[in-house]
């Protein structure tokens, strides 16, 4: 018997029993549009591959890491003992990194695509509560290592729900778990990122796809346009499979380099009594919220300034979550318009705010 | 240190040869291997009656005669300028060993664009049998310069003890073909005749991706699937001959490939292991991606695709140049010459006389400690280190005072065979006073005296 009548043997008992042949039936029928902005499909699907990455570090390092007041020497040994362990960690960290920047990429390409019109909303508010989950995620892990920039970062980065009028204080503490943050924080912070937030994003990403598979691509209004005859598509698979399968083995290779080449480092320990180091800062997916408080709070005094930067910042967010509701489809004509230029002062000013707040580190 | 510092800031003057060598080593092994992929194309095309193939490699020859000829030869003379700026202790050694034996490079880069121009230029305008001659003689001097240019750079890593017998007595051109087929010349040039082959089909399938593979489908799916055949070479030969190349590096050498394994801290040097990661995982990408996207769906194998190859590629490249550069620490030239132009041999008499009494144009001659110590760091450190960019020592001594900083030197000059810094740097040589000046020059640096007024420290927190 060769292996290829052993392969299809086994395919087939396992079809019978699970439906298989259906599921490929299923996926050869399903194709992908071709157009000009056919590049910008692959983002979901690096921003899956990214996530199913820090699983994997994910869990190689939760072997060796240990919450609260060992926290750092777990890490230090992580880092400085273990067998590749600086490679995992190094690893854990750029992707996370590479993962915010794949879902804004992925965001706003869905946005200026104007995939989330009728009837692709759910997948857009979906999609907005995954970006809010993993903001989460690099918050939560950016604490854990419980060295100085971590610990300060966090400390600062703290006081943006504080500034929440009336249950901003209430909710910090409850984060912190207490008014300071010590080892009960790590251990609550770690919590979350291992356990709370898989378990809702997990969920959440399977419907998210699940959307996707059953409204297909939106294409753009031009390409919409067009007559169906002229309209050329490939099949999901294998065409598409393989090209998606390429760019995440590009994005492989990319982390690769990044965690070979610039390898995550490793502070002092914290020191709680210790002043925040000069410049401190958070990452650069939080620095646009935090330079536009800085900026409002320059401009307005004390607390007044704090409420109005993130008030605009709240109501700018919420803008772009309702978005479906305001530019419902291409009949929406000027609505159309309004939202694309939306969106482009969204970019240039979270661009804008994010380079203005590391020109002005101190 | 008989001749000046060339001092660059941030990236230091090792890059600028890095930087140079690398972009000439894409083109240039690329020059190699392509040299054999035109004629071997033309004489299939020719054999096969295609003429939709032929009329292709007239625009390949095209593009191949403008890099390799433009970009490869700007490149090339580049780094000639580099290295005599960089580093002219170890080019001035070079030189004097293999003079001759080198020079004949440029006639064979002679040979290569003079039959490169008449390659493209007579195309279709002379005899076919002449035209695929001039495609061999091309092929031959290009095999050539990198037949001679390796023993060049393989030497630099093992010399090889039978040079070494001779090194410094004047008789060491008595020993120019052992040095030239030093222990490392045969993987060297299998590997990288391997890594000119697969430039050759990277290349190829840049051109090959721009045909419209819905207008001419035969001929985009056989130029894209024959391109991707000249990898084939490298995936199947390279673990062998990376063994070989590494077994055939001195032991002590090759321990520097462990020490990234379990530590990446400051102090050691993992920069090898690194290296070699990403050369194992970029290698491994370009065969998946050339053989799954180029080789199972040519006719969709577009530009994008073949410019992500090529990237590839050039972090392979880059990462394998980069790790056989650190493969030599601590030394320029293996066992003879430290990094920093230091020979072995006279280490003892720099310690006896003084680092600038043997170091005349690096030293402005103002009689201070920390002119002194800039002058020493200069000369000694700088090689591989800058103050604030490139592997900063300003960093790796942040945090030490300045009994520390001495001490760190002392270690450095004391060279203790059980120090770990053995492995990746050459000892501090000089007098007692030189360790005290270079002291004084870092700690100036390290603990700059603080300015008077500090500025309040900025935070969120009100």
């Amino acid at each position: 018997m060769t292996t290829k009548t052993m392969a299809s043997n086994v395919y087939g008992w396992m079809d019978e029993r699970l439906g298989l042949s259906e599921l490929a039936a299923v996926a050869r029928k399903k194709t992908v549009p071709v157009h000009a902005q056919s590049f910008w499909y692959y983002w979901g699907g690096i921003t899956l591959f990214l996530f199913m990455l820090q699983c994997f570090t994910g869990v190689l390092l939760l072997v060796y890491y240990r919450p609260g007041v060992e926290a750092y020497e777990s890490v230090r040994q992580i880092t400085f003992v273990m067998n590749f362990g600086w490679l995992i960690r190094s690893a854990h960290a750029w992707a996370a990194n590479l993962m915010l920047f794949a879902i804004l990429v992925h965001m706003f390409s869905v946005f200026f695509m104007k995939a989330y019109r009728k009837p692709r909303e759910f997948g857009w508010l979906s999609g907005m509560v995954l970006l809010a989950l993993a903001a989460c995620f690099g918050f939560s892990g950016y604490l854990l290592p419980m060295d100085e920039l971590s610990y300060f970062a966090t400390k600062v980065g703290l006081q943006i729900p504080v500034a929440i009028p009336w249950i901003g204080p209430a909710i910090a503490n409850m984060l912190r778990g207490g008014p300071d943050v010590t080892e009960f924080t790590v251990q609550r912070f770690f919590a979350l990122h291992v356990v709370v937030l898989p378990a809702l994003f997990i969920p959440l990403l399977a419907f998210h796809l699940w959307l996707v598979q059953r409204h297909g691509n939106a294409v753009p209004e031009c390409e919409e346009a067009k007559p169906a005859s002229e309209r050329k598509s490939m099949p999901f698979m294998p065409n598409f499979l393989r090209k998606d399968i390429a760019m995440w083995i590009i994005s492989l290779n990319v982390l690769a380099l990044l965690a070979s080449v610039f390898p995550w480092a490793l502070g002092k320990p914290y020191d709680s009594l210790a002043p925040a180091p000069m410049g401190i800062h958070p990452e650069w997916y939080f620095m646009s919220p935090f330079e536009m408080l800085k900026m409002l709070g320059s401009v307005l005094p004390g607390e007044a300034g704090e409420i109005a930067g993130l008030l605009l910042f709240t109501l700018g967010i919420a803008l772009w979550i309702l978005i479906p509701f305001y530019d419902t489809s291409k009949e929406s004509g000027r609505r159309g318009r309004t939202a694309h230029y939306f969106g482009l002062l969204a970019v240039c000013a979270l661009v804008a705010t994010t380079v203005i707040g590391y020109w002005t580190i101190r | 240190m008989n001749y000046p510092f060339w001092d660059i800031p941030y990236l230091g003057s090792g890059w600028v040869i890095g930087i140079i060598a690398i972009f000439h080593v894409m083109i240039s092994q690329f020059a190699v291997g392509g040299g054999l992929y035109l004629p071997l194309a033309e004489r299939k095309a020719l054999r096969e009656a295609r003429n939709d193939w032929l009329a292709e490699l007239v625009g390949y020859s095209k593009f191949f005669l403008i890099l390799t000829g433009v970009f490869g030869t700007i490149s090339g003379v580049g780094i000639w300028f580099a290295i005599g700026l960089t580093n002219p202790e170890a080019t001035s050694t070079l030189i004097h060993n293999f003079v001759f034996g080198w020079a004949i490079e440029w006639v064979f880069f002679m040979v290569e664009l003079a039959t490169a121009a008449v390659y493209y230029y007579t195309w279709n305008k002379i005899d076919e049998k002449l035209h695929l001659v001039v495609g061999w003689v091309y092929a031959g001097a290009s095999v050539c310069t990198l037949i001679i240019i390796n023993g060049i750079l393989t030497f630099m890593l093992t010399p090889g003890d039978t040079w070494l017998s001779v090194a410094g007595t004047g008789n060491e051109a008595s020993k120019f073909w052992n040095a030239f087929f030093n222990p490392t010349y045969w993987p060297s040039l299998l590997l990288r005749a391997c890594v000119c082959a697969s430039l050759a089909g990277i290349w190829a399938l840049i051109s090959a991706s721009r045909i419209d593979g819905h207008k001419q489908a035969a001929l985009k799916s056989s130029l894209v699937k024959w391109s991707v055949k000249w990898l084939v070479p490298s995936f199947v030969a390279m673990p062998f001959l990376f063994a070989w190349y590494l077994y055939m590096v001195p032991a002590s050498q090759r321990a520097l490939l462990m020490l990234g394994i379990d530590t990446m801290g400051t102090g050691t040097f993992s920069t090898v292991t690194r290296m070699a990661l990403v050369i194992v995982m970029t290698s491994a990408t370009i065969i998946g991606v050339a053989y799954y996207l180029a080789y199972r769906n040519p006719t969709d194998f577009n530009t994008a695709h073949a410019v992500a190859i090529l990237l590839l590629a050039l972090m392979a490249t880059g990462a394998g140049e980069y790790s056989r550069e650190m493969l030599r620490k601590p030394y320029v030239i293996g066992r003879w010459m430290y990094s920093n132009g230091v020979r072995v041999p006279y280490a003892i008499r720099i310690d006896r006389d003084g680092y600038l009494a043997h170091s005349n144009w690096v030293w402005n001659g103002a009689d201070t400690s920390y002119s002194r110590g800039e002058a020493i760091f200069r000369g000694e450190c700088g090689a591989c280190h800058t103050l604030n960019g490139y592997r900063p020592l300003a960093k790796l001594l942040a945090g030490r005072d300045r009994a520390n900083i001495e001490s760190f030197i002392t270690m450095l000059h004391e060279y203790k065979p059980d120090s770990p810094y053995h492995h990746f740097m050459p000892p501090m040589v000089g007098t007692q006073q030189d360790v005290d000046d270079l002291t004084n020059f870092l700690n100036a640096h390290v603990n700059p005296p603080a300015p008077s007024g500090q500025k309040s420290v900025q935070t969120a927190e009100k």
